[in-house]
């Protein structure tokens, strides 16, 4: 029972404050305090423990009496255990034992721990100290940075005995890498034992819903729901009673898909919103039903929606074997009535022969110059 | 060295400013030689050395330049206006000279080559299937008649040939044939040409009314349906009408004048049936209703006249001729046109009453005594979107295709649209459509070869050149085949 390590424990247990921040580090402890810089109530620390309020006010009293006393050494701290009533009979053999144990630690060596952790405790109290933020501060600027991957204190000192912070703050990015890579490779694929094989939506399942989730983050679009529905695949509805429904659906109506579309976010909850959808498509056909008014006068309006025109390639343009030998056929009748056509008497017509033999068959015209000038007789066509 | 300079210039417009003006004295003398401030400043992002080109050393110029940012021709001048020297260009064209230029029609080009082949059209001609994939020409005597009726217009090219001829389409023919039937059983044919732009619905009418002068029919075209909406005729109001009809003189006056000159023979032959004293001189029956046109001299018994003509045109007697109402630009006539009445509200198309005139014959309202055609044709340039039309139009077409394969659809309104005009569907509710689109390689062929042997197409007319211009000419559209072939000549 009095290995060392157990004995250090309790040493050191005397010197702990403040328990409940646990292995938080003190910057965090100080941030809670940094959280509400708006806040007009006083801060209080605030109860981890899922305990019964008036638990909590009853071990209150207890766990502030305990912080605020300091035990120098583990006989303190043993002695007062055992003055309290509510520990069991093991814990109390356990404190016994140990107390007589730490009676036969040679008076020096008491001494020494009771030094040491009177300095460990001395040394400690700056980083227990919640740090306010400063009111006069421009921008918070002393404020140092949590979002760096080291505390910055101390950190560019080198004390020849170890590794830098930034290195083992990489160190550290490290090995989260493996861990993630670890559990891609070990663990991911068992997922696929969980996998359900798709169950196509039967007859009567007419509505389908769109759920989002942000893997248990919190965001203000978890709770949208969206329903989808054709009004054709409902049962019990007349045609025209089809046609009242598409009309009351409005814009929410794709007549290109023949689907209508909604969604509601309004309600706090998921399940609030799903369950509004689907009251509102009972209201919807309950009104598709009601024969008072059926508006026929009022024709589907679909001028919200933009119709895509498929951009075909015309049918008779594929060129499929059939056409390649109705065009070879095409262009052999033409080479054969362009061949006989020029073996006929007229012959292909021609616009260049036709101006070269309109030229020549052109009467001739003499034009007189003028005298006096130079005299020449041009040829005109 | 420019590169200061050039940073200089980017981030300051007024660099150039601040290096014209005189240095400091501590600038004066540099360690290395300045470039002279002219020279930087010309050319700031050259990469070569600065010419030697001698600065501008006037004090002039510098103070010019130090005055700010002065651009060439922008300079403000105090002292009166400069005089602008006139250069003596020669003599202007007159008032509506250039007009008359653009718009003129040629006939004919005494340059260009005889077809040997050739020949006029005769009466039947047009209506002869034999003739499809044939170039006729058109005779002398009709050419007149046409161009009295304003049928030719000035983009056509007919001024490249020696003699306007036609080539005689499928399409042609189906409308001379429907027209025959409809004067045989003295019925209207009401029909809607329309097609694609320069596909030949301008010259579609124009054979139709080949066909109708060379059968002697009583031909009333309205060359330009704008002229009649767009508010650039005078126009009054007719008394007696409800709601009120407004009559265009002026245009009446002119169109008088082209039914007298393209239809005098006819006319001539034809004789009235009732007393007319309502004109400016009285006729008694059974005067030539050449007699009528012939009173329209002046603008303001024009509408009367035309009246008369018309009401004899229309009455029920025997001898009387068919009769082709044709007018080209449909969409400008079925809207709401540009004028305005006394209220200031716009007037309706259908309320000019020249324009009703057409309309009612198109809607059907009106029974030609000896039967005819009504002919209106679509435009592509400069017309108005008429949606009513469009529809009409497509669903009529629908309609016909129908019979032939049962499977249409036939195009249904917009229930949500608001620009729909009860009066054009009306209109045009029972009219035929012939659409026109390309012509066949035939006929391409024929028409290549009537342009080689014209002189006009120097190339080999085979069956390579054929499927060549064809195929440019989007499948023989005859417009592009002129584009692709025959302008490319044009000067």
């Amino acid at each position: 029972m009095a290995t060392p390590t157990n004995l250090l424990r309790l040493c050191l247990r005397p010197g702990r404050r403040l328990p409940s921040l646990g292995a938080v580090p003190a910057r965090q402890a100080q941030q809670r305090l940094l959280r509400r810089p708006l806040s007009t109530t006083p801060p209080c620390r605030r109860d981890d423990d899922a305990a019964g309020a008036a638990e909590k006010d009853k071990e209150k009293d207890e766990d502030e009496d305990e912080y605020d006393r300091f035990y120098s050494n583990p006989g303190l701290f043993l002695r007062d255990l055992l003055r309290d009533e509510t520990i069991s009979d093991h814990e109390r053999r356990l404190a016994t034992q140990m107390l007589e144990d730490w009676n036969k630690v040679p008076p020096n060596v008491a001494k020494g721990i009771d030094s040491l952790t009177k300095e460990i405790n001395e040394l400690g109290a700056p980083m227990r100290r919640p740090v306010q933020a400063r009111q006069k501060s421009f921008w918070n600027e002393e404020e140092d940075d949590p979002d760096l991957i080291t505390d910055e204190v101390g950190e560019d000192d080198f004390e020849e005995d170890d590794m830098m912070a930034v290195a083992h703050a990489k160190l550290e990015e490290h090995r989260e890498f493996r861990e993630y890579a670890r559990v891609a490779v070990w663990e991911m694929p068992l997922l696929s034992k969980l996998a359900k094989p798709f169950q196509p939506p039967a007859e009567d399942q007419v509505l389908r819903f769109r759920y989002t989730t942000y893997m248990g983050e919190f965001h203000p679009a978890d709770r949208k729901v969206v329903v989808e529905f054709c009004p054709e695949d409902l049962p019990g509805l007349t045609e025209a009673q089809v046609l009242k429904l598409k009309k009351l659906a409005g814009p929410r109506y794709n007549p290109e898909k023949g689907i209508i579309k909604m969604s509601s976010d309004r309600f706090e909850h998921q399940a609030q919103n799903k369950r509004y959808l689907g009251d509102l498509v009972n209201k919807m056909i309950a009104a598709a039903k009601d024969p008072a008014d059926m508006f026929e006068d009022v024709p589907l309006d679909t001028r919200h929606h933009a119709f895509k025109k498929p951009i075909k390639f015309p049918k008779e343009w594929y060129m499929t074997e059939e056409r390649r030998q109705q065009l070879l056929e095409q262009r052999k009748q033409a080479l054969l009535l362009d061949e006989a056509k020029r073996n006929s008497e007229d012959g292909l017509v021609d616009g260049r022969a036709a101006i070269e033999q309109a030229l020549l068959n052109a009467p001739k015209v003499e034009q007189m110059v003028p005298v006096g000038g130079r005299l020449r007789i041009s040829r005109r066509v | 060295m420019s590169a200061p300079n050039c940073l200089r210039c980017l981030v300051r417009p007024s660099a150039a400013l601040r290096l014209s003006a005189p240095p400091p004295a501590s600038a004066l003398k540099p360690a290395t030689p300045p470039l002279t401030a002219a020279a930087s400043r010309r050319a700031p992002f050259s990469t070569t050395p600065a010419a030697a080109a001698a600065p501008k050393s006037s004090s002039q110029g510098q103070q010019a330049a130090a005055k700010g940012h002065v651009r060439k021709g922008k300079r403000l001048t105090l002292k009166g206006k400069k005089k602008q020297k006139s250069l003596d260009h020669g003599k202007s064209p007159l008032p509506g000279e250039r007009k008359a230029y653009r718009k003129r029609i040629t006939l004919s080009n005494d340059n260009a080559i005889k077809v040997p082949w050739l020949t006029d059209l005769a009466a039947p001609d047009l209506a002869d299937p034999a003739n499809v994939g044939k170039v006729l020409a058109l005779p002398p005597t009709t050419q007149d008649q046409l161009r009295a009726s304003e049928a030719f217009k000035p983009t056509q090219t007919w001024g490249m040939f020696r003699q306007p001829a036609v080539l005689v389409r499928k399409e042609t023919v189906d409308l001379t044939q429907r027209m025959q039937e409809a004067a045989a059983a003295r019925k209207v044919l009401r029909m809607v040409v329309t097609g694609n732009k320069v596909t030949g619905k301008s010259l579609m009418l124009l054979q139709a009314m080949t066909h109708a002068f060379l059968n002697e029919w009583v031909v009333i075209h309205l060359p330009e349906a704008q002229e009649l909406t767009t508010a650039v005729t005078e126009y009054a109001p007719l008394a007696d009408t409800s709601p009120v009809q407004y009559s265009q003189p002026v245009y009446a006056l002119k169109l008088l004048h082209a039914i007298r000159k393209a239809n005098a023979d006819v006319l001539a032959k034809t004789f009235t049936v009732s007393e007319h004293s309502e004109l400016p001189q009285s006729l008694p029956a059974g005067s030539p209703l050449l007699a009528i046109a012939n009173q329209a001299k002046e603008v303001d018994s024009a509408w009367v006249i035309f009246q008369a003509l018309w009401n004899e045109l229309m009455a029920p007697a025997p001898n009387r001729p068919p009769i082709l109402l044709s007018l080209d630009g449909l969409a400008h006539v079925m809207r709401v046109s540009d004028y305005r009445s006394p209220a200031f509200e716009p007037i309706h198309a259908f309320d000019l009453a020249l324009v009703r005139l057409f309309t009612d014959a198109l809607g059907g309202a009106v029974k030609f005594p000896a039967g005819g055609a009504v002919l209106g044709a679509t435009s592509r340039n400069n017309s108005p979107r008429s949606p009513s039309m469009e529809l009409a139009l497509a669903q009529r077409e629908a309609e016909q295709q129908q019979q032939q394969q049962p499977g249409v659809e036939v195009p249904q309104k917009d229930p949500f649209f608001r620009g729909y005009d009860e009066r054009v569907d009306a209109v045009l509710r029972s009219v035929q459509v012939l659409r026109l689109g390309g012509v066949d390689r035939r006929e391409a062929r024929a028409l290549l070869e009537y342009w080689a042997a014209s002189g006009m197409l120097r190339t080999v007319v085979d069956e390579k050149a054929v499927a060549e211009k064809w195929t440019l000419a989007g499948g023989g559209v005859l417009g592009e085949m002129e584009r692709a072939s025959l302008l490319t000549m044009r000067v």
